[in-house]
């Protein structure tokens, strides 16, 4: 099996085909809510607990908290905006929690597999089966509940090396797993094709402030501002792609929405920007690069191996 | 694969949206400053944790803890005479959350409060012996049983309320509390209104606190600075009061002697008090009159 860097392969920055956008924009932006359901009382395999004798009442709440009171501010600042997002999403929240799965559809969303509950290790610990029966299932029962098809994956460190391989052969078309690249990326599967959208570490709400970080939103809106500009420089040359990472229990508390707004009235002052879902950046992507890339990245390692020196320009 | 229902028991659940909560005197905002005198034991208890953020580690210290004890005492000795003295300049009535080992301790702390008037929630025994599932259910009713006794021995006329030590509370804590005639309590941090925990033995009021903005936790465990930790409580309250405008939201803000007592901060809680107090739709409420809001199921 591929390990994660030989299934995207190398292609220098500077040696690619050139990556035009739709309508000539530069970057092209996507906004991920991570939109979870932890279990109050989790199963004993959890995923990403703290040891505390379950329940961890505080730790509970602040998720919750996202559900009943952040899901609903965030949005309002998505509306004014008129983002169309594309939601990590738990699939038990959509089963749970039916007003928020009606406001998502009826802004007709698009959504990433984020597994059923947030605190659940699958797919880890899965055979290769059950690991394919597992994200099926998730298909079978997203379709069921939506009337959609899911076409994108973001599983992070829960992701196993054969996920790649199952996901495409079932007809996802991308995943959002890996934090590689300012663009989209061929990833090399068994069958099918599949592209990698990059995530971000970076530009997310959550990350700054868990784990005790001593970050607010005042750096959120910082770093967003200093991200957009510089990749919307480098995109006059060669589109580049910006994620912005949200979660409904950091980014909707009342001390922290206004930076919300701001970074999202900063980036739309500029003309020239794609804002997309993952699931249209990796369609475009698929119907216009995925397979210069791959056959650049091909003849690129295969340059490597043939000189054993300088790569090819 | 199976799938529990993943709402906590006696938690129902509704986007706040879909509510129509409006507090009894037209308020947008009720605010209400829950300080928290609690008690750190200088030996921790076999198997104790302390868990002091979401995601945090487990942090179990060595005897003799000198830095943590004196510098949580110092909360008892001085930092909470400043705030006594800054709530009475405003006349503003907060909530205390005292444990049992406090009521025992130090008595006088619970007579400035008896004085005043002030609300007073029972808050577990001591800081670094928090409710867990690990209890059993008879350890578990004993120690309610302790921290209510502890502060009716120390005048406090029938208490109310529940705030757990840490926030932390077992799978059945909501039920024993009923039991033990409590009628709010205060771990529940998912919401920006009262709402009902349904429990066997009764209803309890849960009165949510905005933990995500307390001064220990947003400023001495994340180290966001005190200035800033000002700004943010104050933008909170802004737009809080700015959705307050369709129903009623809750500022329950927790505050620490300790951390907000030191010299050179209080006087960022005066610039906090100072936004909020006397701003027009704004109610300076405890946490009793907050549950006490919640119309009758």
């Amino acid at each position: 099996m591929l390990s994660p860097l030989q299934r995207i392969g190398d292609a220098p920055w500077n040696h690619r085909p050139h990556l035009a956008w739709p309508n000539g924009a530069r970057t092209a932006i996507w906004v991920i809510p991570n939109v979870e359901l932890y279990d109050y009382v989790p199963p004993a395999e959890a995923f990403g607990v703290t040891t505390i004798p379950p329940p961890d009442l505080p730790s509970y709440c602040v998720r919750d908290y996202g559900n009943r009171v952040g899901f609903w501010r965030m949005l309002e600042v998505l509306d004014q905006h008129q983002i169309r997002c594309t939601v990590n999403i738990n699939l038990a929240v959509l089963e749970h929690f039916p007003h928020i799965k009606a406001a998502m559809l009826d802004r007709d969303w698009d959504f990433c597999f984020h597994g059923f509950y947030n605190t659940r290790a699958e797919p880890r610990g899965l055979d290769e089966d059950a690991e394919r029966a597992f994200y099926r299932s998730a298909r079978e029962r997203f379709a069921a509940l939506t009337g959609k098809p899911l076409r994108g994956i973001n599983f992070l460190r829960r992701a196993t090396a054969a996920l790649p391989d199952l996901v495409a052969e079932l007809g996802f078309t991308y995943h959002a797993d890996w934090f590689h690249d300012d663009q989209p990326t061929p990833v090399r599967v068994a069958r099918g094709r599949l592209v990698s959208v990059p995530y971000s570490v970076e530009l997310n709400d959550a990350l700054l402030v868990l784990f005790d970080r001593p970050y607010e939103m005042d750096y959120f809106v910082q770093i967003c501002k200093d991200q957009f500009d510089r990749l919307y420089r480098d995109g006059a040359e060669s589109g580049t792609v910006m994620c912005v990472v949200l979660h409904p229990w950091v980014i909707g508390y009342p001390h922290r929405i206004n930076a919300l707004d701001e970074i999202l009235t900063y980036v739309k002052r500029h003309e020239d920007v794609w804002l997309a879902t993952a699931d249209e950046i990796a369609a475009y992507y698929l119907d216009h690069y995925y397979d210069a890339m791959l056959a650049h990245a091909t003849r690129f390692a295969d340059g490597i191996a043939t000189q054993s020196a300088h790569p090819p320009s | 694969m199976t799938h529990v229902v993943p709402e906590a028991p006696y938690c129902a659940w509704s986007p706040i949206t879909e509510r129509r909560f409006g507090w009894p005197n037209g308020a947008r905002v009720a605010v209400c400053f829950v300080v928290s005198l609690g008690y750190y034991d200088e030996l921790g208890p076999d198997g104790g944790v302390e868990s002091p953020t979401p995601g945090g580690a487990i942090q179990v210290t060595s005897y003799p803890d000198y830095p943590t004890v004196t510098h949580r005492a110092y909360g008892h000795r001085v930092g909470i005479f400043r705030l006594i003295q800054l709530f009475d300049a405003h006349a503003v009535s907060p909530t205390v959350a005292i444990d049992a080992e406090t009521a025992r301790q130090y008595p006088w702390l619970v007579a400035e409060c008896i004085r005043r008037g002030w609300e007073i929630v029972a808050h577990g025994v001591s800081q670094r012996r928090p409710i867990t599932s690990a209890l059993s259910e008879d350890v578990e009713r004993r120690y309610i049983g302790e921290a209510v006794a502890a502060l009716t021995d120390a005048g406090v006329d029938r208490p109310a309320g529940w705030l757990g030590p840490q926030g932390h509370e077992s799978h059945r804590t909501p039920r024993l509390l009923a039991e033990a005639g409590l009628r709010y309590v205060c771990d529940w941090a998912n919401d920006e209104q009262p709402y009902r925990l349904q429990t066997p033995a009764g209803d309890v009021v849960a009165v949510p606190l905005m933990t995500e903005l307390s001064d220990a936790g947003l400023h001495w465990t994340r180290r966001v600075p005190i200035a800033r930790w000002a700004a943010l409580v104050k933008e909170a309250f802004d737009v809080l009061w700015r959705d307050g405008a369709t129903q009623g939201r809750l500022l329950a803000l927790p505050l620490h002697p300790w951390c907000i007592g030191q010299p050179f901060r209080v006087k960022y809680l005066e610039e906090v008090v100072r936004h909020v107090a006397g701003r027009d739709g704004v109610w300076i409420a405890s946490a009793r009159e907050v549950a006490n809001a919640l119309p009758a199921a």
